[in-house]
């Protein structure tokens, strides 16, 4: 089966630093590929390049068979690329309803009508319909995290991409979101998903990537990388004897 | 649907229906002012009404699509000339100076866009105050408009008074209009979008370079028409009254002090900026240096300005901008 997304040869670097140096690898079609590693490692920088926001020095980005590094950011998110960001950016002063509206308006290229009923079945789905005539700029951090796959999810994306969404949430709020992009795959979304919380790339999570150094240490299944020897070397900087 | 929906639904759709009668009683009223008013309110709103005008569009483009221009005078000055040139030099009526200047006004923004499009923030700024003040250098230096003479305007005496204040109240309006239905429209959580965080609202899909072009030229024909209007009012035209930077530091008053970003924002800036105006020619000299004060401690009391704050503390929704779920 050919990958929905590869990458190959990925190198980027600001002046002297090179904070990726050669990044490979695959997603497949409704596969939740989880990606760790230390901070700086250059994740969300992964992510930049992928939505365009950062262009890489060298390396291939190829999306349903499509090299994409030549094409622009709205124009990604039309193909179907939705992220969400590390730190929420939700439009503050618009209504968790009208965000999402405005998300499938855009990416989406919906009319009114039908964004409309779209943000309605989102709102609902990530369980802010009680929420939804609130400004975003006023509601709490878990909200804030929902609506931002909330915002993601709007223009029926192929691939989605989540920055760290359970990040500075507690346990019972953490397994709030695992349950929601549990529910994705079965929707038939892959996804790409950078997170510290490894709880939830154990039970979230198809494979799972190492990311480190500039390098795709290790991917493997969620298990097997997490009790691999790299690992360990990467977060404690010792070696399993 | 439960009682408690249903009795929202009914306030809802009251305040609506209020909501209409309280703006028929404002139109009706300001719309038959100069039958019923003095001399000198009749021009006092005149004012308010071009000066509305002005600063709905600089809002448009500051406010919305985050496009800071310091160069509307240029459109004012295009209007204002398209007027003077024609029914001076060549003898046409009035509408051809209309006509004529919005169109040399919309073709002149999609040229300079090109340009000044390619800069960003600041830079953008600045590039629009530079073809603004270069395209003052060319007046005075263009025999084609009497150099630095510039025109007196005589077909503005034939018009009656009531005339040219009801054409900018219609501007003045309209003005609203267009941006309250540009907001209600498809395009308008576009701009609102772009208005809270344009770089996420590029992620999620947004044409940035499209949308801003569209504003832009929208703002530019408005703009224009204004002009025209502004100096049939003056009935005289000289290159350094047509393209001074005058013009848009109103609208930077009028925007920030009335609240950037909100549809309310201008109408009331634009109240104030004309009452205060008229209590400053009082004090020749310091009058700008007044109003500067008056917009320091406005944006220290309140940043978002008189209707963003009030906005924010009383949830208003005055123009009905907000999407609201239907069931």
């Amino acid at each position: 089966m050919d990958p929905i997304l590869k990458v190959e040869d990925l190198a980027i670097s600001f002046g002297n630093n090179n904070v990726l140096k050669n990044v490979n690898f695959e997603l497949y079609d409704n596969e939740i590929l989880g990606i760790i590693g230390p901070n700086g490692a250059g994740k969300t920088v992964l992510l930049n390049i992928l939505t365009g926001t950062l262009k890489p020095t060298s390396g291939r980005v190829t999306f349903m068979g499509k090299d994409i590094l030549g094409v622009r950011i709205d124009e990604r998110a039309r193909l179907g690329f939705g992220r969400t960001f590390q730190v929420p950016r939700s439009f503050e002063n618009m209504t968790a309803y009208e965000n999402v509206m405005a998300s499938a308006i855009c990416g989406g290229q919906t009319t009114q009508r039908e964004a409309a009923k779209r943000a309605e079945e989102i709102l609902e789905f990530i369980g802010l319909e009680d929420k939804a005539l609130v400004l975003a700029g006023s509601l709490k951090l878990l909200d804030k995290k929902r609506l931002e796959i909330g915002i993601a999810l709007a223009p029926h994306p192929k691939v989605l991409m989540f920055d760290e969404v359970a990040g500075g949430l507690t346990e019972s709020e953490i397994s709030n979101i695992l349950d929601i992009v549990k529910s994705l795959k079965i929707h038939g979304y892959s996804i790409i998903w950078i997170e510290h919380v490894i709880q939830t790339m154990l039970n979230g999570t198809d494979r799972v990537l190492l990311l480190a150094d500039g390098y795709d240490i290790i991917c493997d299944l969620p298990q097997i990388v997490l009790d691999s020897n790299e690992v360990e070397k990467v977060y404690l900087g010792v070696r399993k004897k | 649907m439960s009682i408690i929906e249903a009795k929202l639904n009914g306030i809802a759709s009251q305040t609506g229906k209020v909501k209409i009668i309280v703006a028929a009683i404002i139109l009706i009223i300001m719309g038959t002012l100069p039958f019923w008013g003095s001399g000198y309110m009749t021009n006092v709103f005149l004012l308010i009404f071009l000066y509305m005008s002005i600063g709905m569009m600089w809002n448009l483009l500051s406010g919305y699509a985050g496009l800071t221009s310091l160069g509307q005078q240029a459109f004012i000055g295009i209007g204002g000339y398209s007027v003077a040139v024609l029914t001076q030099v060549y003898g046409l009526s009035l509408i051809w100076g209309f006509a004529v200047g919005s169109v040399v006004g919309v073709v002149f923004a999609l040229v300079i866009s090109m340009p000044i499009f390619k800069m960003n923030g600041a830079y953008f700024t600045i590039g629009t105050w530079i073809i603004a003040e270069a395209l003052y250098i060319f007046f005075v230096k263009w025999e084609f408009v009497n150099y630095g003479i510039g025109y007196p305007i005589t077909a503005a005496y034939g018009i009656p008074m009531w005339g040219l204040y009801l054409a900018s109240f219609i501007v003045g309006i309209g003005s609203i209009v267009i941006v309250t239905l540009l907001l209600k429209s498809r395009l308008g959580l576009t701009l609102m979008a772009m208005r809270d965080d344009s770089g996420a609202a590029e992620v999620r899909g947004v044409k940035l370079y499209r949308t801003k072009l569209i504003c832009y030229l929208i703002a530019a024909f408005w703009v224009t028409i204004t002009g025209c209007l502004l100096f049939l009012n003056q009935a005289y035209i000289v290159p350094s009254s047509a393209f001074t930077i005058d013009w848009t530091i109103a609208c930077v008053f009028i925007v920030i002090i009335g609240g950037i970003g909100t549809i309310e924002g201008p109408i009331v800036g634009a109240v104030i900026y004309v009452f205060l105006r008229q209590i400053l020619y009082g004090f020749p000299g310091i009058s700008n240096i007044i109003l500067g004060i008056i917009a320091i401690i406005i944006i220290i009391v309140a940043p978002k300005g008189i209707m963003g704050y009030l906005n924010n503390k009383f949830n208003l929704d005055i123009f009905s901008i907000r999407r609201r779920i239907k069931r």
